[in-house]
């Protein structure tokens, strides 16, 4: 308070006086004071707000769409166990809330829902979703040959297949659905692909090596770890399917 | 910029502290809440699907 109360004090006498070269220094100098400050505090509060955005991007996006994931696989659950009570009841099952749960052991994270679609939006919510959009997937539940094919984050909103480089040939991903384990084993993996590599979605995927229509499930997601320059593909194959029992008791691979 | 805020303030050193509380959160709450999702889209770290485009 004190000093500014001394150069404005300074100033207005400086002003009107005759020598002009101190004042007009000063005042000039001051200018590019204030200038220097206010972008050294723009730089300080850019390097911040970055700062903040990895703190968005890392752990908060998460938290969101594990609540969002949480909220949306319980309405599925109930909607299954409400099924169940009235078997001739109105089969109108709400699939918008998700088709099932993905389960892989290898990646240590429980259970994941799968949704429709793989937009944004879908997958910001925490869950893996099927490929309608560049090629559909087949689902497991049609009983048709074909591709189930998923995406799903690798970073943030969920992060659902963070750890897909933990999967190794021979693991197990399991999919729930409301009466059926589809148990796939991975046969394949493609630990780096062009962003514009639709052919991995196919439904026989050839890149895996298989020439043959058959059940096969495709896990695609971004890598390296925190960008998005190349995709990670995972390929499995349907080794049986279980009845789920009254208990929905999981199948050998989960226990 | 932050000086002029600070002097700006109301009340005594406590007080300002407080409400320049108050005012980082905001601006934080502004940012998780319209800032960062209108902005992640546009940044390539994010994209896990493959497609044509």
């Amino acid at each position: 308070m004190a000093a500014t109360t001394e150069t404005d004090h300074e100033e207005h006498t400086g002003t009107p006086g005759e020598p002009p070269a101190v004042p007009r220094r000063r005042g000039r100098g001051r200018g590019l004071a204030l200038a220097v400050s206010v972008f050294g505090e723009l730089l300080i509060t850019a390097g911040l707000v970055l700062g903040l955005f990895v703190v968005y991007s890392l752990w908060w996006t998460n938290v969101m769409a594990d609540r969002a994931a949480d909220k949306q696989g319980e309405k599925v659950r109930d909607n299954w166990a409400q099924d169940r009570v009235g078997p001739g009841g109105p089969g109108a099952l709400d699939t918008k809330a998700g088709i099932g749960f993905l389960h892989v052991p290898a990646m240590g994270n429980g259970d994941i829902l799968v949704e429709k679609g793989t937009s944004m939006k879908v997958l910001n919510d925490g869950v893996a979703g099927y490929y309608t959009d560049p090629v559909k997937a087949t689902l497991p539940t049609s009983g048709k040959a074909g591709n189930f094919s998923l995406a799903a984050h690798r970073d943030g909103h969920g992060a659902k297949f963070h750890n897909i480089h933990k999967i190794e040939k021979g693991d197990p991903i399991v999919f729930e659905t409301k009466d059926k384990w589809f148990v796939y084993k991975v046969y394949g993996i493609l630990p780096e692909t062009s962003k514009y590599n639709v052919d991995v979605l196919g439904a026989v995927p050839k890149e895996s090596g298989k020439t043959k229509a058959g059940h096969y499930i495709t896990l695609t997601t971004c890598t390296p770890v925190y960008t998005s320059r190349y995709r990670y593909v995972v390929w499995g194959e349907l080794v049986r399917t279980e009845k789920v029992d009254s208990e929905r008791t999981p199948p050998k691979e989960l226990r | 910029m932050y000086g002029w805020i600070w002097r700006h303030l109301p009340g005594n050193a406590w007080v300002k502290a407080l409400l320049s509380l108050v005012l980082v959160v905001a601006v934080v709450y502004v940012l998780f809440q319209y800032v960062f999702p209108w902005a992640e889209p546009l940044l390539p770290f994010n994209d896990v699907t493959v497609d044509n485009q």
